[in-house]
């Protein structure tokens, strides 16, 4: 036999901290994180003005134009927010993009994705009442479209249209007649927000500010909606099928501990989004996922020990085999969370956009799911196993033994269930 | 040392080698290698559209539209059948799918029997017949409603591929979802985007309507123009080819900037110089090499035309670039055999009288029909002007023309629009966070479990060049996403490896051998680090089929990732602790981890 070798450790073997002991604190701290969420919520929506939604959405779920403006000259958030305001562009978000340095650099997120909102629509309907000596019929505009028909109930020309719309405040770039001519309907294709943007700070900044508008992203407010419904039934429908695998794999005492443990992780990640108020995008939801996966990964590293352990000792009572458990399992558990933290870390720091929001949410994610799996998927576990052996001690009909049978990790499915 | 270990070596040399040459194209594009390699590995690694820069956009179809036009042309096929049969009717459309019948006389109703309907027995129902009004209502079918649906989907699908396909973006992507189109176009430049969008989003509209000339209609209207308005009265005469038969007319011109008083001057005829229902008066702008007389500038004239087309660009067959005889660039195009006889049809009709043909409801010439005229035929695109840019409208048209017009009208729903510059900056900052989180890890490794941290940076480098070489072979696009997903993989290799080596030390630390320490280390680690894998595997799925284009980046990247990351993590580097703790002849006592 070698002699006993020493490893360089972060955590020393043998480390005993009472985990379960001082687990009311723990869920205490949680109840609280999480009641903070359910706050906030609201709070941002009705409380705090300068924000005015649950999460700040970013333009794929609430949307909306979201446009990227470098500038030939150094100007302030304000002042392009000023200029937005001017040309009827209100409640503009204008936020730095890029680095510090490229101060020239602005993100502009609008709520319409047209230049037709309803107010404007209305305003186009009201003014073109009548052309020439038609006089017009519907105005058919849909949230978000880049295009209105307009029906008359005479033909007109292209261009009598495009004046009259441009007199009411709405440039196109194409009117065209739509359908069979007995219909009077006409297509009118709009200027785009990047144009409307463009003249926008032109006339307020001076021509020529804008040097280029590299990125643009538009989503109609029913796609928005849409992917709206869509992230929330991928994050419960994942969480739903990683709990099959786990009361698959371990047996049913475990599955509630990790639902629990795995909701609690997506709301903190979500109050932690209410709180700072950054954006919440798709990527966020990506990241959602992605912590959720994560955390699952930390849980059954420790109820893995747990259950071996439980075999192991049988003898001992159950929280005290949990809490060895975590504690064996701690050095790795810093570890691996140390490592992912400071790669996510460093993408946060040096990366941009996207990448920036994603590494957020895991740095956030990352801290409370290996928090949850010890503090609380564990209590969860153990009160569910008091639970079940009270049960099983009223029903008198077994013996105890069987619930202390050994689960093998390499057997199939597990003794009890 | 074992037999399978050879084995095994042989397997993973075989795996590494592969994935190198699934690599090679990517990584050196330009070397000279030889013709067969390119026959078997030729897939690259796309660069995504966030990093590339391009398009991607999002049209929602409006079939409503689609289905409300298929019934207003059933509504005038009725009309035209009823008139045929000598009965006065009025036929009204409303909503999308309704068409009320009205008879003059309430007595001829009858005409409107099964007979006649038997061409439309699948397309319309009878809802009810009011003999005291002589109302027949008529609804469009449900069933044909799906499926004009379908069609008109489909049908915009091909439309746009067919229009997409001619910007030469290298991977363009088009896909359905739902009543929603997708595209992706990776690569198009940024001073493109406005001329690609307007390209995808045109109707296309093409017709071809009879000139009614020398009619009584257009000379009151010709006398009714006051004397001081800037319209002129111009005539008009050409000689019929053929039958030498004199055809004269009139019409109202413009300068090109009144062109406002000629059509408020159009709209404004009203009682007895009102717009004959079935004509209507459309202009056409003319430039100033086709006038023989007059002023050098261009000018709007009128045309009174029959109102229904005789012919749609539905039966084209085939458009492309022609030039005229004095070298103009325009588009020549042939209709299909449906086509082909209605285009001889109207145009044996009416030999000797003017043709228009109108593109999205614009005149863009109207030629003297010299005989009749078959499949055959071309648009000019006027004179003038820039020669290069009337190259590339006749370019865009072709194009357009090819693919159709759209059946129902585009709607724009989503744009992401990254201009190239753009995704250079992304690219550099995002490389350089993968290289500072990798180096971090890399360094820490080595500190933390010496020898053995090499072997866990091996396996993960080895893990990349795996990663790497299927997104190769699956010719899958590198996004931003996509780069967080690899530094994500990062961490989970990471994770297997802590795993696998505290379990070894807790072995170690019982005093087990180096060889005994391992396997049970590695054998115990397995299942944990297997179910890791597993729920990640299952939030990787759900990303993937929740699927909008960057989740589903990240959702690919992770997925592969996963599956690489067992095998180099558990396998690999299980043989090549094979080779550090069971050297042939020597049984180490201790294990630098």
């Amino acid at each position: 036999m070698a002699d006993q070798q020493k490893f360089f450790e972060v955590i020393k073997s043998g480390t005993d901290i009472d985990f379960i002991g001082t687990q009311k604190y723990w869920i205490g701290a949680s109840i609280t994180l999480v009641l903070v969420t359910f706050l906030m919520l609201p709070i941002n929506a009705y409380v705090l003005k300068d924000r005015g939604h649950v999460l700040n959405w970013g333009v794929d779920f609430k949307g909306g134009t979201e446009l990227v403006v470098e500038f030939n000259k150094t100007v302030d958030a304000a002042q392009v927010r000023d200029a937005m305001s001017a040309a009827g562009l209100h409640n503009a978000d204008v936020v730095k993009y890029g680095s510090v340095a490229a101060a020239q650099s602005f993100m502009i997120r609008l709520g319409a994705v047209s230049i037709m909102t309803a107010e404007q629509a209305k305003k186009v309907e009201a003014s073109l009442a009548r052309v020439g000596d038609a006089s017009l019929r519907k105005l058919d505009s849909s949230e978000g479209g880049d295009k209105i028909y307009l029906r008359f109930d005479k033909n007109l020309e292209a261009n009598v249209i495009k004046d009259a719309l441009k007199a009411a405040g709405t440039e196109a770039t194409q009117v065209q007649s739509f359908g069979p001519p007995e219909d009077h309907t006409y297509e009118v294709t709009l200027i785009g927000m990047e144009g409307e943007v463009r003249k926008a700070l032109d006339a307020k900044l001076g021509t020529g500010t804008v040097k280029a508008i590299p990125q643009v992203s538009s989503v109609g407010a029913k796609a928005g909606k849409q992917l709206q419904v869509d992230g929330v039934r991928a994050l419960l429908g994942a969480i739903l099928l990683i709990v099959i695998y786990v009361a698959f794999r371990f047996d049913f005492r475990y599955g509630p501990g990790t639902i629990v443990a795995l909701l609690h992780d997506a709301v903190i990640t979500v109050g932690a989004f209410a709180v700072t108020y950054k954006e919440f995008s798709l990527t966020t939801l990506a990241a959602i996922l992605t912590i959720i996966g994560f955390s699952m990964n930390d849980t059954i590293v420790v109820f893995d020990r747990i259950r071996e352990n439980a075999a192991k000792y049988r003898d001992r009572k159950f929280d005290k085999v949990v809490n060895h458990a975590i504690n064996e399992t701690l050095s790795r558990t810093i570890l691996t969370s140390a490592t992912v933290f400071f790669v996510t870390l460093a993408m946060n720091i040096f990366g941009t956009g996207v990448i920036r929001d994603f590494a957020f949410a895991m740095n956030v994610g990352v801290i409370v799911g290996t928090y949850s799996s010890i503090f609380i998927a564990s209590p969860i576990l153990i009160w569910l196993n008091e639970k079940y052996l009270a049960m099983q001690k009223r029903q008198a009909a077994r013996p105890e033994r069987n619930v202390r049978k050994p689960v093998r990790r390499d057997e199939e499915e597990p003794v009890e269930t | 040392m074992e037999r399978s270990w050879w084995w095994k070596a042989a397997l993973y040399v075989a795996a590494i080698v592969l994935a190198v040459l699934y690599l090679l194209p990517t990584v050196a594009p330009n070397e000279q290698l030889p013709s067969f390699f390119h026959k078997y590995f030729s897939k690259r690694i796309q660069l995504g559209l966030d990093l590339k820069g391009g398009l991607h956009l999002v049209y929602e179809v409006n079939i409503e539209k689609a289905v409300s036009s298929k019934v207003d042309r059933l509504a005038n096929e009725v009309d035209d059948a009823l008139r045929k049969k000598g009965a006065e009717v009025t036929v009204a459309r409303s909503g999308r799918d309704d068409i009320a019948v009205t008879f003059k006389v309430p007595g001829e109703m009858a005409k409107l029997d099964d007979e006649l309907l038997k061409p439309y027995r699948r397309d319309l129902d009878i809802v009810s017949r009011d003999p005291a009004t002589g109302t027949v209502k008529l609804k469009y079918d449900s069933d044909r409603v799906a499926e004009v649906e379908e069609l008109a989907l489909r049908q915009a699908i091909e439309t746009i591929r067919g229009r997409v396909d001619k910007f030469g973006v290298s991977e363009p992507t088009i896909i359905k979802k739902g009543t929603d189109i997708i595209v992706e176009l990776p690569g198009a430049k940024a001073e493109e985007f406005e001329h690609i969008k307007s390209i995808i989003g045109r109707t296309a509209q093409l017709e071809f309507k009879i000139v009614d000339d020398g009619s009584d209609y257009m000379k009151k209207v010709a006398a009714s123009v006051p004397k001081d308005s800037p319209i002129t009265v111009a005539p008009e005469s050409w000689t019929e080819k053929h039958s030498g038969a004199q055809h004269e007319d009139v019409y109202l011109r413009v300068k090109e900037k009144d062109r406002d008083v000629l059509n408020k001057f159009i709209a404004d005829l009203a009682g007895d110089l009102a717009v004959p229902n079935d004509r209507e008066i459309s202009l056409e702008l003319m430039s100033p090499r086709e006038v023989s007389e007059g002023t050098p500038d261009r000018y709007y004239r009128t045309y009174l035309l029959k109102k229904r087309a005789g012919v749609t660009g539905e039966y084209l067959a085939m458009a492309d670039e022609s030039w005229d005889e004095m070298g103009t660039p325009e588009v020549a195009f042939t209709m299909n055999r449906q086509g082909a006889g209605m285009m001889e049809k109207l145009t044996g009709e009416n030999v000797g009288r003017k043709m228009a043909v109108i593109l999205d409801e614009k005149i863009t010439s109207a030629p003297v029909i010299e005989s009749k005229i078959g499949e055959r035929g071309r648009i000019t695109m006027g004179r003038g002007g820039d020669p290069f840019k009337l190259q590339q409208e006749v370019k865009d048209l072709v194009g357009v023309l090819r693919s159709g017009a759209l059946p129902a009208p585009l709607k724009k729903s989503f744009e992401t629009q990254v201009g190239a510059t753009m995704g250079q900056d992304a690219i550099d900052k995002a490389k350089f966070s993968m290289y500072i989180g990798a180096a971090a890890v890399i360094l820490f490794m080595l500190i933390y479990y010496r020898i053995s941290g090499f072997i866990a940076n091996l396996a993960m480098t080895l893990n990349m060049l795996f990663m790497m070489a299927i997104l190769a072979a699956f010719e899958a696009s590198l996004t931003l996403p996509g780069i967080a997903g690899l530094v994500l993989t990062i961490g989970m290799a990471v994770d297997s490896n802590i795993i696998i080596y505290e379990r070894i030390r807790e072995e170690l630390r019982l005093g087990k051998s180096p060889r005994t320490a391992v396997d049970a280390g590695f054998q115990r680690a397995f299942w944990t680090v297997f179910d890791a894998h597993v729920t990640n595997f299952v939030a990787g799925i759900v990303l993937y089929s929740y699927g909008s284009g960057p989740i589903r980046g990240f959702a690919v990247t992770l997925l592969i990732g996963i599956v690489t990351n067992l095998l180099t993590s558990v396998w690999i580097s299980h043989w090549m602790f094979a080779v550090l703790v069971n050297r042939r002849g020597t049984v180490r006592t201790t294990l630098s981890i």
